[in-house]
């Protein structure tokens, strides 16, 4: 801790602290800035944040403090204004915000900027929440010396690709954008060109301004200069009232804030207008990937589930109540006996999830299937998975994590960006994966294996790999990250439990910052588990398929090529979902419309398993229900007691009775405190429009190895691989952020950014097969077949064909198999 | 007078590597590489040598804040020469390259630096090509490259070129333009010579190529001999590149200390048909313009005595204007070259030189209002002392001074009495005539010519 005094008065602050910093946080002076940013590097370029800064003199020789006349300290003042955004606290620092010379200074930056925007206010995005109009307010000059016609003109809508545009008259050039997508992000798409007052941000990749981050950089920019294509002129920042939530797309969890206005776009109801980040220093800081912030369309999809339907005995679905509905869904469950099984999907909720559970076990079944089954093993991330406390933002030098079998960019963004900034603070970053992900380019170590061998790779780490190994295993705190890519769902097991030990054998296990994360596809993979739901049953499912099946959002035709094999041999589907147009609906007897996650409130629990709470936010869709309220209420026909009223009841139902979550409530769940840096309060300048956390920092759930029990490892059962035969290849299907599943697709924005379906060839492989890059071919594995391009360019490992799952309308397999490639004439 | 750096006056083809040699040349890279590198950085301590870029920073001080206990750092020699009037480096450079590159050795060796870049403005490619060449020839012989002249020190010298901007000659944004980034200025600290502030982060000096062309001289001849020419605070000789109203423009290598009146009169051949001097601007278009009164005519050209008129010396560009040329016209040029050559980093200075320029241009077409002058004057004060750079400063320096040396030259556009007459006679010519009306996007207003030209 250092000494300084800010308009005379002291404080005790770290050392070393940015001074803009440390004035807001420990003496709450708002230092005006435009182009620092508390997250990036101070670049000294809006110079808007002048202060006056002197230093207490201290006596060369004795290191006493000089005393003038009057006994007061003296001060060595500089000669001219500094700015505070470039200054870092040392001992006996002295600043005045509050002088005259300050005062006039940030006038003359003001009017200075000012003469050169454009001052269209009133048709601006930003107005109402831009730095720029709030600091005019406080510090401007009240009146220009600016003749209006010396203003120069400038192209006010240029796409920077499909999802931003940019006013380059409104552009105060602070380079906040530029320095977010270089400095933090590390796709540096963005750039000025030109000089002086020619300046401009321009995009210099193809597709535009292509990152899966894009959206940030609106929050961020200090005016109405960066706009997404999504939001602008959808509505003013003052008619928007603010739901917090999360996003409902990877094991993140990401903080969000849901922007609703009752809407005539809407029928009159409230209405998502935009998605922005929430501050939660641990889990997404102040950012949120592209998907979460335009993936929200879905929520209004005019194929949502409008009322429950019946199939009548002529085999139409005909529509009716819900009490028509439950009370048939009743009988149909009550006939079955115990020939019962449910298959749940991710964006379920820990409520959703846990009513799902009663109604099975009113009916005396046990079958609670988990899906997709890409991934296994959260069973051990409940054992030793990172610890109580953990922020990926804490890791740096003596740290290390090993990301293996994912293509961590694609699966979990949020995850991949915090890893990328956690290697440059020092931390030792290795990607073990069959082929180049884009992770690599931000990794200390890449290391390679062949596809399906992950778990041997991770197990025989030591006697193979003995430098990493112990890189690894001497690091302060150690985290391993894994996919599923390349392995089937018992290899997936397999690669679980080698980590497992691993972190177990090294002791980086039951304390913050160490242990195990998966990239569990959808927002509560973790969730699934704690309330009973999981793969390995889902596999039991689709082999001994039961009389009834109750399928809870879960898109089984798109996500399974077999699906339509097992689900015929289920006499009666119940489906629980958004969309009515779901292959499964041809299937299905009975169909219950339920909300989406905009629409209610509940808990999701992510990866690290931190339950988090979103709120109500969006209308609702016709007839459909909250899944917790139609399961309860499905629940009292089947004698489970009263149907519970509301999601906070449901929770305190699963406090008690899944120890995981013993002592959680809603109310705990929706503590805040503050968090540095001081984003979203009044001065928007400072952070930028990312909101204040109001809803929630979310209860983190204890691991195992954290309640004092002892943790052991297990064997790990090793899976061979599928050995080709002849003419063979391996098909591995792997994760795209973009892609055409029913909850992303309706957002339209996106499209011409989601690729044609296409797959990853080998060029030994493609010289083989008379493929060229661009050709159509042929996939063919036991129940799929698919048509995709040929994309020979490095991408794939010989003898294996790289096939992103949901960019085509048939379904890709869940894991890796065997299967056929060859060329369309 | 003996040169010490334009030797092409004594010893004919002093460019030729073996005329070179056979001239004391690479003799004070001998010399420096048999004393230690501090002593050599004393020695240049001691010449007194200030450099010649522009701020007149003791270079033998600047070489002695380079951190002794890192392992990689550089020189980078500054040939982007980019100030208006300026024209010295290049003739050292075509004349005499080798004492440039083995002054840089020495500096490289001073340092213990790995590697020299010269950094030479874009048109300067005929140059570059040239000092590649000598480059070539001093490797092969020895001077540079691995164990130079035999001795454990190891050294590369590269040449590379700018792409066209005045700011790159700015030390900071010259390192951002080798690193290949956009040339525009870095914030201080750190400083180049620390760590994180110079070329790739580390610790680098930069030096103009007149600086470094004095130190062989200096490390054979001595800091003595240095001390010879010039005063006590400003020692050596200067190249004085003298342009505008003269008769003889040319570049002039002279102790410090000469008067304006020698530069001028003696020198530079005085001004034509015999016409009285208006104003001098001492340092290109970024140093205060001094009238030119007697006692201004009568001040010696060193650092601390320009200091003392309210200018500085700065790069020693003199720039004569006689009493013909219109200041408030010959403000406006200077406008626009600061308003073309502001990187736009900065608040004040890229929307300043905006403004400023734009209020100018309606004072000299007769369309100003007298507060116009006040308004210009008071928005370069706005940008003077507040910007992440110099050029913040310099481009507020020709408003600042012609307007209060010679105010009547813009009262007379502006003043409704004294306008209509100044209108009629003086409205300025525009050439090509495409700038006229509103100025859209790139348009620039130039192409001015003087009054009654
Ligand atoms: C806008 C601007 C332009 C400059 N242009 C040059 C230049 O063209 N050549 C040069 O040597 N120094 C130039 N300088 C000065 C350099 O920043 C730096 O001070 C100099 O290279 C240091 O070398 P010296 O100590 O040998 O003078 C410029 C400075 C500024 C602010
Ligand atoms: S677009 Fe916005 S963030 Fe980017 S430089 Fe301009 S004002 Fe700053
Ligand atoms: S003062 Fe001018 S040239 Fe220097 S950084 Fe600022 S805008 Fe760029
Ligand atoms: S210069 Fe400090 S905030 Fe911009």
């Amino acid at each position: 801790m250092v000494k300084i005094y800010i308009d005379d008065r002291e404080y005790d602050v770290p050392a070393g602290m940015n001074l803009v910093d440390a004035a807001k946080w420990h003496a709450d002076n708002d230092i005006p800035v435009f182009c620092y940013h508390p997250k990036m590097e101070p670049v000294g370029m809006c110079r808007m944040c002048l202060v006056q800064q002197g230093a207490i003199e201290k006596d060369r020789a004795t290191g006493e403090v000089v005393l003038d006349e009057h006994g007061q300290p003296k001060v060595r003042w500089m000669p001219k204004l500094q700015t505070a955004c470039t200054q870092r606290v040392t001992d006996g620092m002295v600043i005045r915000t509050n002088t005259a010379e300050v005062d006039q200074a940030r006038q003359n930056v003001i009017e200075f900027l000012l003469t050169s925007h454009p001052l269209d206010c009133p048709i601006c995005d930003k107005g109402g929440e831009c730095p720029l109009q709030n600091l005019t307010m406080e510090h401007g000059p009240g009146m220009s010396r600016m003749q209006f016609q010396d203003k120069q003109h400038l192209d006010k809508h240029v796409p920077l690709g499909d999802l931003i545009y940019l006013d380059e008259e409104r552009c105060i050039q602070c380079a906040r954008c530029v320095r977010f997508q270089d400095e933090l992000v590390g796709d540096d798409v963005l750039a000025f060109h030109e000089r002086g007052r020619r300046l401009q941000i321009i995009t210099n990749s193809n597709p535009g301004f292509d990152t899966y981050f894009s959206g940030n950089t609106t929050d961020i920019c200090p005016v109405g200069a960066l706009t997404t294509a999504d939001f602008r002129f959808g509505a003013r920042p003052w008619e928007l009232t603010e739901v917090p939530s999360i996003d409902p797309f990877d094991a993140a969890g990401s903080n969000i804030s849901l922007s609703i206005r009752l809407d005539r776009d809407f029928g009159g109801k409230a209405m998502i207008k935009r998605v922005m980040p929430r501050q939660n220093e641990s889990v997404n800081e102040i950012w949120i990937s592209d998907k979460a912030r335009f993936g929200h369309h879905f929520t209004r999809s005019e194929n949502r589930a409008q009322s429950p339907m019946i199939r009548n005995a002529n085999g139409q679905l005909m529509q009716t109540t819900w009490e028509e509905a439950l009370k048939s869904v009743a009988s149909i469950l009550k006939a079955a006996g115990k020939d019962v099984a449910a298959i749940a999907g991710s964006q379920m909720s820990n409520e959703d999830l846990w009513a799902l559970r009663e109604v099975m076990s009113a009916v005396g079944s046990t079958r609670l299937g988990a899906w997709p089954i890409t991934h296994a093993g959260a069973d051990l991330v409940a054992q030793v998975g990172v610890g109580v406390g953990s922020n990926l933002g804490d890791l740096g030098k003596g740290d290390a994590v090993l990301i293996i079998a994912s293509d961590l960019e694609e699966e979990v963004p949020i995850w991949r960006l915090r890893l990328k900034l956690a290697k440059e603070r020092g931390v030792f970053l290795a990607v073990a994966n069959a082929r180049h992900t884009r992770m690599e380019d931000f990794a200390t170590a890449c290391l390679r294996y062949d596809y399906g061998m992950a778990a041997h790779f991770l197990s025989n780490l030591r006697a193979e790999n003995p430098d990493l190994a112990q890189q690894l295993a001497q690091a302060n705190n150690l985290i391993i990250l894994t996919g599923a890519e390349g392995l089937s769902l018992d290899g997936s097991r397999a690669l679980m439990q080698a980590a497992a030990n691993f972190l177990i054998e090294t002791g980086h296990v039951g304390k913050p910052n160490n242990g195990l994360l998966s990239t569990f596809p959808g927002p509560n993979g973790m969730g699934q588990y704690y309330m009973g739901f999981t793969p390995e049953n889902t596999q039991d499912i689709m082999i001994n398929p039961p009389k009834v099946l109750i399928v809870a959002q879960a898109d089984l035709y798109h996500d399974d090529p077999s699906a339509s094999q097992w689900v015929h041999e289920v006499e009666t589907v119940i489906n629980l979902t958004l969309f009515a147009d779901e292959t499964l609906s041809h299937e299905a007897h009975t169909i219950l419309p339920i909300q989406s996650f905009a629409e209610r409130d509940g808990t999701f629990t992510n990866g690290e398993r931190r339950v988090q709470r979103f709120y109500t936010a969006q209308g609702p869709i016709a007839d459909a229900l909250p899944a917790w309220q139609v399961l309860s209420r499905l629940g009292e026909k089947l004698g489970r007691g009263k149907a519970k009223l509301s999601a906070a009841t449901v929770m305190a139902d699963i406090a008690k009775n899944v120890p995981a979550f013993a002592g959680v409530t809603y109310k705990e769940i929706s503590n805040v405190k503050r968090q540095f840096p001081d984003v979203g309060g009044r001065d928007l300048y400072y952070g930028g429009t990312a909101y204040q956390n109001r809803g929630g920092l979310g209860v983190q759930l204890k691991t195992t190895a954290e309640s004092g029990e002892a943790i052991n490892t297990a064997p790990v059962e090793l899976v061979n691989a599928p050995r080709s035969q002849a003419g063979q290849m391996l098909i591995v299907p792997t994760t795209v952020l973009y892609n055409r599943e029913r909850t992303f697709l309706p957002s339209a924005l996106m499209h011409p950014r989601v690729m044609m379906p296409y797959a990853e060839i080998n060029s030994a492989d493609a010289a083989k097969l008379g493929i060229k890059s661009g050709d159509v071919v042929e996939i063919v594995a036991d129940t799929m077949r698919v048509r995709v391009k040929a994309h020979v360019n490095g991408g794939a490992p010989e003898g294996s064909i790289v096939l992103p799952r949901h960019l085509t309308t048939e379904a890709v397999p869940m894991t890796m198999t065997l299967g056929r490639v060859s060329k369309v004439d | 007078m003996k040169h010490i750096l334009f030797r092409e006056h004594e010893v004919e083809n002093i460019r030729e590597l073996d005329v070179y040699v056979n001239n004391a040349g690479y003799a004070g890279l001998k010399k420096a590489l048999g004393m230690t590198p501090d002593e050599v950085i004393n020695t240049v301590k001691a010449s007194g040598l200030r450099g010649r870029g522009g701020a007149g920073f003791p270079t033998g001080v600047k070489w002695s804040f380079i951190p002794k206990n890192e392992p990689v750092k550089y020189v980078a020699v500054n040939a982007d020469e980019s100030e208006p009037g300026t024209f010295k480096d290049r003739q050292i450079m075509e004349n005499n390259p080798h004492q440039l590159i083995e002054g840089a050795l020495i500096c490289a060796y001073a340092i213990q630096a790995k590697a020299v870049y010269i950094y030479l403005r874009g048109e300067f490619w005929d140059l570059a090509t040239q000092l590649d060449q000598c480059i070539e020839e001093a490797r092969k012989a020895g001077y540079l490259g691995q164990n130079i002249l035999g001795s454990t020190y190891s050294c590369e010298v590269y040449t590379h070129l700018g792409a066209g901007a005045y700011i790159c000659g700015e030390e900071s944004a010259l390192l951002n333009s080798l690193e290949g980034k956009l040339g525009q200025p870095r914030v201080r600290p750190p400083f180049p010579a620390q760590k994180g502030g110079g070329l790739y982060g580390e610790p680098t000096v930069v030096n103009n190529v007149e600086t470094l062309a004095n130190v062989p001289f200096i490390l054979y001849e001595g800091p003595e001999a240095f001390r010879a020419f010039g005063t006590e605070k400003s020692p050596g000789t200067k190249v004085f590149c003298v342009s505008g109203n003269v008769v003889k423009p040319g570049n002039y290598e002279l102790p410090l200390g000469i008067t304006f009146r020698e530069l001028i009169y003696d020198h530079a051949g005085g001004i034509p048909d015999g016409r009285g001097i208006k104003g001098i601007l001492p340092s290109g278009a970024s140093g205060p313009i001094v009238p030119a009164t007697d006692e201004v005519l009568d001040t010696p050209l060193t650092y601390e005595d320009m200091d003392k008129i309210g200018t500085v010396l700065g790069s020693a560009s003199v720039i004569v204007l006689d009493d013909s040329i219109d200041i408030a016209w010959a403000a406006s040029k200077m406008a626009k070259f600061f308003k073309h050559e502001s990187c736009g980093k900065c608040t004040p200075c890229r929307e300043g030189t905006y403004w400023i320029d734009k209020v100018l241009d309606r004072i000299i077409t007769g369309d100003g209002a007298p507060s116009d002058v006040d308004l210009i004057l008071n928005v370069a004060k706005n940008m003077q002392g507040v910007t992440l750079c110099a050029l913040g400063d310099f481009a507020a320096n020709p408003i600042i001074a012609t307007i209060k040396h010679f105010p009547d030259e813009f009262k007379r556009y502006v003043d409704p009495a004294l306008k209509q007459e100044k209108k009629a006679v003086a409205a300025p010519k525009r050439a090509g005539g495409a700038a006229q009306g509103r100025a859209g996007r790139g348009t620039e207003k130039t192409g001015l010519v003087p009054a009654g030209d």
